[in-house]
This record gives C-alpha cells, sequence and structure tokens, in this order.
C-alpha cells in the first residue's frame, strides 16, 4: 500500500523526492532541533524546497480520487516550480497511497512526519482516513504539523479537539447537505432518503442531513448502508428495496464514486424514479463514465442525477480560476504518480476534483508566500491568519483566523446534459413534486 | 487354536468391563469438558463484550456531547475490527440510532429492540447469523447506550476447537488404554494356551515326547503344568513323579 518515490509529474522531480526524503527524513531528525536552534529553516524545508507529504487514495474503487486531486494541484505546483519556486524554493509533494483505508493512512503519516520530516500534510483524500490521522496530529503538537485542505467535508478537522490542527479550503458536508436538504424541500421534495457509506464520511452526511431536516422539523424517511471500497460491479438491490419501502421523495447519497454509481443503476432498473443527489466527495466525472461507458439508454440513469460540488464548474470559463485552472491543466497534464497506479487509468482533461486540487495547491502556495524567513513549521499558523480577504479567483474572499479555519462557503449543484454535468440553474423546473 | 480361542474367553467379560470403564470416563471427561469450556468461553466473550461496550460509552461522552458524530462512527468502526464483534450501535436518549455499522440496514429486529436494554440478549438477524448483545449506558444512560453484537458461531468455532482438542486427547487416552488391555490380556492367555495345549497331549498319550517350557515357569501356570505331569504319571504308570512344589 505503501510507495515512496513519487509526488512529482516529472522524472528529475521524482529525483528530488528522493533527495528530500533524505534531506527532510535524516536532517530533520538529526540536525532539525540544532538547525531550529540557530534560526535556520525547520524540518521539511531547505534553501531549495518546500516538501510537503500526502496520503491519498491512489489505488482501489476511490482510485479516480487521489489521481484527479493530485493532478490539480500538480498542475499548480509545477507552474510555480518552472517560474522559480517560492522564495527560491520549488514545491516538492511527497505521496503515499493510502487506497483510501484507514490503517495505511495512519502508518504513511507516520513515515511522513517521523522519517521523511515533510513541512506540513497537503491534499489528504477522506473521511475515514482523515479522521483517524487527525489525533495524531495532535500527539504531534510539539512539532507544530499542520494538515491543509483534505479533501473531505467532514466536522472533525473543523471542529475540537482536533480543528486547530487542520486548514480547510472548501465547504463542509453540513453546507452541502443542508443545501441539498433546503433545495429539495423548496420543491416539495420533503421525504428524503439517506444512502450511505458505512463509516465517518457517512455519517458526517447522514449527521448534515438529519440536521437540515430537523430543523424543518422532518426527519429521514429511510436510510441504507454500503461498505466502503464497494465495486461498481456490486448488486445494490437490497440497499434499493430498503429506501423504496420508504417511499422517499428523493435519495442523498453519501458515497463515492463506485458505489454510488451502482446504486443510480440499480435504483433505476428497480423502478425508484427520483431524484439522486450526491456529494462533491463521489467524483462527478468518474460517476458519469460509470453510469454511460457500455451502458444502453444511460441517460435513463443520469436524468434524475444531482450532484453538489464545493468548486464551480469547469466548464465556465468566466471565472479566473477556472480559465488558469484550465490552462496549466493542459499545458502540464501532469501525470498520476508514477509506481503507485497499477491500475489502468484514463484521467480527465478537467473534472471538479482536479479543480479542486489545483485551488488547494494555489491557496497552500500563497501560505507559504507568506511564510518568515527562515520557514518554520511555527510559522504556519500565522501566515494562515495572514490570508484575510485572498481573491483565489472563484469570486469568493478567502480569509481565515483563530474562529475561521474553512476558506471557502459556496456550494454549487450540477445537473448532467448532453453527457456533462452543468450548473442546476433551476430547481423548480428540473425537479418539483409533481 | 480352538482351546487358545476359548482361554481368551476367559478375558472377554474383563476386556468389555474395561472397555466400558475407558468409554465411561472418556464420555464423562468430555461431557464435563465440553460444559467447562462452553461456559467459562461464553462467559468471557459476554464479559469482553461488556467491557468493550463499557469503553466505548466512556469515550463517546465528550464526542456525543459535541455532536461529532463523524468522530463517533470513526471510534466504533476501530472497535468493530476486533475480532468476534459484528455490529456496534449507539443510541441516544430518546432511542434514537445516532451510528451504526449495518450494512446494507439496521435490521428490524434491532429496530424493535428496547434502546436502553444492556443486559446480555441472544439475536438472530436474519442474513447475518446469531449474536450475543451487550450494552453499557453512556453516563447513566441519560446520553444513550452503546450496544455490542458478539456473533456467537465465532464463539461456538472457538468452542468447538477448544473442545476438540480436549476429546482428542481423550479419545487417544482411550485408544491406548484399549490396546494397552488387549495386549495385557493377550499377555495373560499365551501361558494358559501352552498349558492347555500340553494338558490335552497329557490327556491324549499319558505322557510328553519332550519337556515343555510351561513346566519351566515359575507362576501359578508352572504349578497346575507340573501337577498335570504328577496326576498322569500317577494315573498312567512310569517313573514315579515327585509331588509338585
Amino acid at each position: 500500500m505503501q510507495h515512496r518515490n513519487s509526488g512529482e509529474s516529472s522524472p528529475p522531480a521524482r529525483s528530488l523526492t528522493r533527495r528530500a526524503a533524505l534531506g527532510g527524513g535524516v536532517a530533520g531528525a538529526v540536525l532539525g532541533p540544532l538547525a531550529r536552534g540557530a534560526g535556520v529553516a525547520g524540518a521539511g524545508v531547505t534553501d531549495t524546497e518546500f516538501v510537503l507529504g500526502t496520503s491519498a487514495a491512489f489505488s482501489g474503487p476511490s482510485m479516480g480520487l487521489g489521481i484527479e486531486l493530485y493532478r490539480g494541484a500538480m498542475a499548480y505546483f509545477e507552474h510555480i516550480n518552472r517560474q522559480g519556486g517560492i522564495g527560491g524554493r520549488r514545491i516538492v509533494l511527497k505521496t503515499y497511497d493510502d487506497g483510501y483505508q484507514p490503517d495505511p493512512s495512519v502508518r504513511n503519516t507516520m513515515n511522513l512526519v517521523l522519517e521523511d520530516g515533510v513541512f506540513l500534510l497537503f491534499g489528504y483524500v477522506g473521511t475515514p482516513t482523515v479522521t483517524r490521522v487527525l489525533p495524531m496530529l495532535k500527539l504531534f503538537q510539539n512539532r507544530n504539523v499542520y494538515m491543509f485542505f483534505p479533501f473531505t467535508g467532514a466536522q472533525p478537522q473543523r471542529e475540537p479537539p482536533y480543528g486547530e490542527f487542520a486548514f480547510n479550503l472548501r465547504a463542509s458536508y453540513r453546507q452541502e447537505t443542508a443545501g441539498l436538504v433546503n433545495n429539495f424541500y423548496d420543491v416539495g421534495r420533503w421525504r428524503i432518503a439517506v444512502f450511505y457509506q458505512a463509516d465517518a464520511y457517512g455519517r458526517s452526511g447522514w449527521a448534515g442531513v438529519r440536521a437540515a431536516l430537523a430543523e424543518r422539523g422532518e426527519t429521514i424517511v429511510g436510510e441504507a448502508t454500503y461498505q466502503r471500497g464497494t465495486k461498481f460491479t456490486s448488486t445494490m438491490r437490497r440497499q434499493v428495496e430498503i429506501l423504496q419501502a420508504a417511499q422517499p421523495d428523493a435519495v442523498i447519497c453519501i458515497g463515492s464514486y463506485a458505489a454510488c454509481a451502482a446504486f443510480a443503476r440499480d435504483a433505476v432498473d428497480l423502478g425508484l424514479r427520483v431524484p439522486i443527489a450526491n456529494l462533491s466527495f463521489v467524483g462527478s466525472e468518474n460517476l458519469l463514465k460509470l453510469l454511460t461507458e457500455g451502458m444502453e439508454n444511460s441517460s435513463q440513469y443520469t436524468d434524475l442525477l444531482v450532484n453538489s460540488q464545493v468548486v464551480p464548474s469547469y466548464e465556465n470559463v468566466s471565472i479566473p480560476a477556472v480559465r488558469e485552472y484550465r490552462e496549466l491543466m493542459a499545458r502540464y497534464d501532469p501525470a498520476p504518480p508514477a509506481h503507485m497506479v497499477s491500475e489502468p487509468y484514463t484521467p480527465f482533461p478537467q473534472s471538479f476534483v482536479s479543480l479542486e486540487g489545483f485551488l488547494n495547491a494555489k491557496l497552500m502556495a500563497e501560505v507559504l508566500r507568506r511564510l518568515d524567513e527562515p520557514p518554520t513549521r511555527a510559522g504556519l499558523e500565522r501566515a494562515v491568519f495572514a490570508v484575510q480577504g485572498f481573491d483565489l479567483g472563484v469570486g469568493e474572499l478567502i480569509s481565515f483566523g483563530p474562529a475561521r479555519r474553512q476558506g471557502m462557503q459556496r456550494v454549487y449543484y450540477t445537473v448532467v446534459e448532453g453527457g456533462r454535468f452543468v450548473t442546476l440553474e433551476d430547481w423548480d423546473a428540473k425537479f418539483a413534486k409533481t | 487354536m480352538a482351546e487358545a480361542t476359548k482361554v481368551k474367553k476367559l478375558f472377554q467379560k474383563t476386556l468389555f468391563g474395561v472397555f466400558s470403564l475407558f468409554g465411561f470416563i472418556a464420555l464423562s471427561m468430555s461431557a464435563l469438558c465440553i460444559y467447562t469450556v462452553d461456559t467459562h468461553l461464553s462467559e468471557e466473550y459476554v464479559s469482553n463484550s461488556q467491557d468493550i461496550a463499557k469503553t466505548i460509552a466512556d469515550s463517546s461522552v465528550d464526542i456525543m456531547l459535541n455532536r461529532n458524530l463523524a468522530a463517533l462512527q470513526s471510534l466504533v468502526d476501530q472497535f468493530v475490527e476486533i475480532q468476534g464483534i459484528k455490529y456496534i450501535y449507539i443510541t441516544n436518549e430518546t432511542g434514537e440510532f445516532l451510528v451504526h455499522t449495518f450494512v446494507p440496514g439496521i435490521p428490524d429486529e434491532v429496530v424493535s429492540a428496547d434502546p436502553m436494554n444492556t443486559a446480555p440478549v441472544e439475536r438472530t438477524l436474519p442474513g447475518m447469523g446469531d449474536f450475543v448483545e451487550v450494552g453499557a449506558p453512556i453516563l447513566a444512560g441519560v446520553a444513550g447506550t452503546v450496544h455490542v453484537g458478539m456473533d456467537t458461531s465465532l464463539i461456538a468455532l472457538k468452542i468447538q476447537r477448544a473442545i476438540g482438542r480436549q476429546i482428542y486427547l481423550i479419545s487417544g487416552v482411550f485408544l491406548v488404554g484399549v490396546f494397552a488391555a488387549i495386549w495385557l490380556v493377550n499377555l495373560a492367555a499365551k501361558p494358559l494356551s501352552a498349558l492347555l495345549a500340553y494338558a490335552v497331549e497329557l490327556a491324549r498319550q499319558g505322557q510328553t515326547t519332550a519337556e515343555p517350557a510351561v513346566l519351566e515357569r515359575n507362576d501359578e501356570v508352572g504349578q497346575l503344568a507340573r501337577l498335570f505331569l504328577y496326576m498322569a504319571r500317577q494315573n498312567g504308570g512310569g517313573e514315579p513323579a515327585k509331588a509338585p512344589a
């Protein structure tokens, strides 16, 4: 599950990663305290590099999420590096695969912090993985290890006791689910059922739906679960039958693309014709690909899909950050991390997940720019809090502070039209209950 | 051979008695062993489950009060990885299910159960198997209850394995005892067979052509052989024989 040599989009950069591992690990462990005492750069920083560390899903049924997030981030880091880096320091991303499983994620984090001595943790993927890693950040609090912009909207990294060790960019699942519930409610769809992954991620979304419904005096009318790691080829017949019995007006899915696509397929096949909503984590393009490629009458599987997103549509080129993203993705076309992706995977030219990775990287670079010299982990929090009213290019100004550890608040809604996800303009026209 | 067989018949009842005694010991020891292992292991599993439920209940308080259900689910997911634990669910003070590990959904039997109950309950859940469910209150029950389901089939399997090992041992001892009894009986029957053959020959011919080894024995068989020879010589002539010692 663990792969030590990757994290770069090109071979020269890979060799940098190896050097960074030696530099960050050995120097950080042996010389780190002396170096800090002498007032020079701390662990994970050299005169030429910032070494960031990530653990994400690069294998298994959710590998598309890890790969796309990585590609989006690397497009921006590559751009920065080719411009000379930040203060002369290139950004190196040391990458491990956890397959979207908590235990490997914990082990990878141990390696990143204790052996590799990375400067910070960046771009982790998934709630069950991140929630298991958070206690380690508390354990390492004397080392000032922070997690930046994980690809999860769950609450644990936004609230005590671990919220102080993480910084988020994306809106939370609570905001996504509240938006979905409110919009469904407004078009007369009050009976909401939930299909969710049986773990912390699913529970986080379930709790969001429950809370949003409770505000309107309603409860979840039915719920069904699936095991993390379920593949598209698995049947969801039983889950559909459970939810059908509850006669919902809409189903909100809190899962990853393989399982949610399987559920949407079986729901349609078994006659459950209600809107099926997915959260941003699902990986919309991968979901759509599964429901359309090689499927007869694929439009019937996608007609009633509505996906919430935490970034704007990558089709909307009127947004400056989207234009920049599309340009840099086309220019660098970052490859999935070498030696880590064992299964065939065809990257998407653009995707919501890679756009999120790109925005994560862009804000990360801004934080690194605001570090005092010499850069140290201890200075990270101050640098983040110095981000006030920063224009990331998505039409939403970003600010951080001790009580504000999430950059963006906006949630977008998309539906499938013409074989791609487009912004939903009119809920009433699309989903009003007749 | 016929004589030899007849002689062995003398020991058939003894052998039967020995087999019966060994069999009774083996069966009674097995029964006691099954009862003891079953009782102790079952109690241990229930006790462990209660400990786990209590541990979860104790560690859930802060998380429950913070309403951080994702963290609570993460905590529960770690415990359900322990061998034998098949499901965990936590209900709040009103009986609402806050977190659980059921796939594809919460079974009707669990939904209809008393959410505040903490005493061990045996459950059969369709499609899942048989379980012993124990509970532990969170903050004396005012914050909710933790329920832990232990897979009884796994418990049964472990008990079977433990009992199996005991029965293998007892059966081994039984078989060794039986073969030892047969060997000892045959050891005792062999000189008797020789004595019988010698007595038959004396009865037919009044004397034997050669001195058989049976006359050299110092035990009761030897004494009987010498007595038969004395009696034969007293009745049939020939050189006078000394009375046997």
